[in-house]
């Protein structure tokens, strides 16, 4: 129920799934956020064939995967700790978009707030 | 079939060869299907006095189809489906619920037990079946236009590819 209500009350203050943050990525933080960084370089990513949509922050350790898979064929099972080291880095990924989400309508909540009490 | 016939009366029978000559004769020579064909339409009172005995029917009750239907002399016969016909009588043929030498209705596909009635009551009235069909239909389709304002997905932004980026964690530099 949680996870539903979540998004379905987000609709209030005009936010849903998919939609891109708005505010400035640093606002309200007292520190530095850390950048997330691409570590599989481009090149490779072509030169495996992996599909833009898996280019993703993860990609990485997909490609580990991907070339694990090619060596060890056809013993797919010696490749279960690579793919769940991108699983769980898949995974990570999600709780950070839902992380973005949840940031994204406290501060459009907050904002509104703001604007109430100067009207 | 019919050698199937002779061999098993050759084989079990005592009166084995007049039965199979019987058998013989009967599905070699009475069974063309020319034979099943009715005769032409009946004008005269004396042809339908023919006709009427050859389907075993009375002349009151005899009537043929119309001429241009193409059924020929054959007998027009009350519309029952068998399903509706007394399963307690002693038919000869239960199954079929008929007698023998009984005239076969000329539709007599469609009134078996297993297919249509049309003296048959159904469960549900014309109008029921009308108004359930149609409040399904669109009862479906006015929840889809009524919820469709309600739609809602899962609580998570676009996801993040380093070309749109840059991206930031929730943690300390």
């Amino acid at each position: 129920m949680g996870q539903i209500m979540g998004s379905f009350n987000a609709r209030n203050v005009d936010l849903y799934m998919d939609d891109k943050p708005t505010f400035e990525p640093q606002e309200g933080f007292n520190f530095e956020r850390k950048q997330r960084e691409m570590i599989a370089k481009e090149e490779d990513l072509i030169s495996a064939r992996i599909p833009p949509k898996f280019r993703d922050y993860c990609a990485h350790y997909l490609l580990d995967y991907q070339v694990c898979r090619y060596n060890k064929m056809p013993m797919l099972y010696k490749c279960a700790h690579e793919k769940h080291a991108y699983l769980n880095c898949e995974h990570d990924d999600y709780v950070l978009r839902m992380k973005e989400f949840e940031r994204e309508r406290r501060l459009r909540v907050r904002e509104n707030k703001i604007v109430g009490v100067a009207a | 079939m019919a050698f199937n016939l002779v061999k098993r009366a050759l084989l079990y029978d005592t009166k084995a060869v007049r039965n199979a000559a019987a058998i013989y004769y009967n599905t070699a020579r009475n069974h063309w299907n020319y034979q099943y064909k009715p005769d032409p339409y009946p004008k005269t009172p004396q042809e339908r006095a023919a006709a009427a005995k050859k389907y075993g029917l009375t002349v009151e009750e005899y009537q043929p189809y119309p001429e241009d239907m193409g059924y020929g002399d054959y007998p027009k016969l009350p519309d029952i489906g068998t399903d509706s016909k007394d399963p307690n009588y002693p038919y000869d043929l239960p199954d079929l619920k008929r007698n023998f030498n009984e005239p076969i209705h000329a539709s007599a596909e469609i009134y078996g037990e297993d297919r249509y009635d049309p003296s048959g009551r159904p469960r549900f009235s014309l109008t029921h079946q009308w108004t359930w069909f149609l409040g399904a239909i669109f009862g479906s389709f006015g929840l889809y236009f009524w919820l469709d304002n309600y739609k809602f997905g899962r609580p998570v932004t676009i996801k993040q590819y380093p070309k749109d980026g840059p991206h930031y964690m929730f943690c300390e530099k």
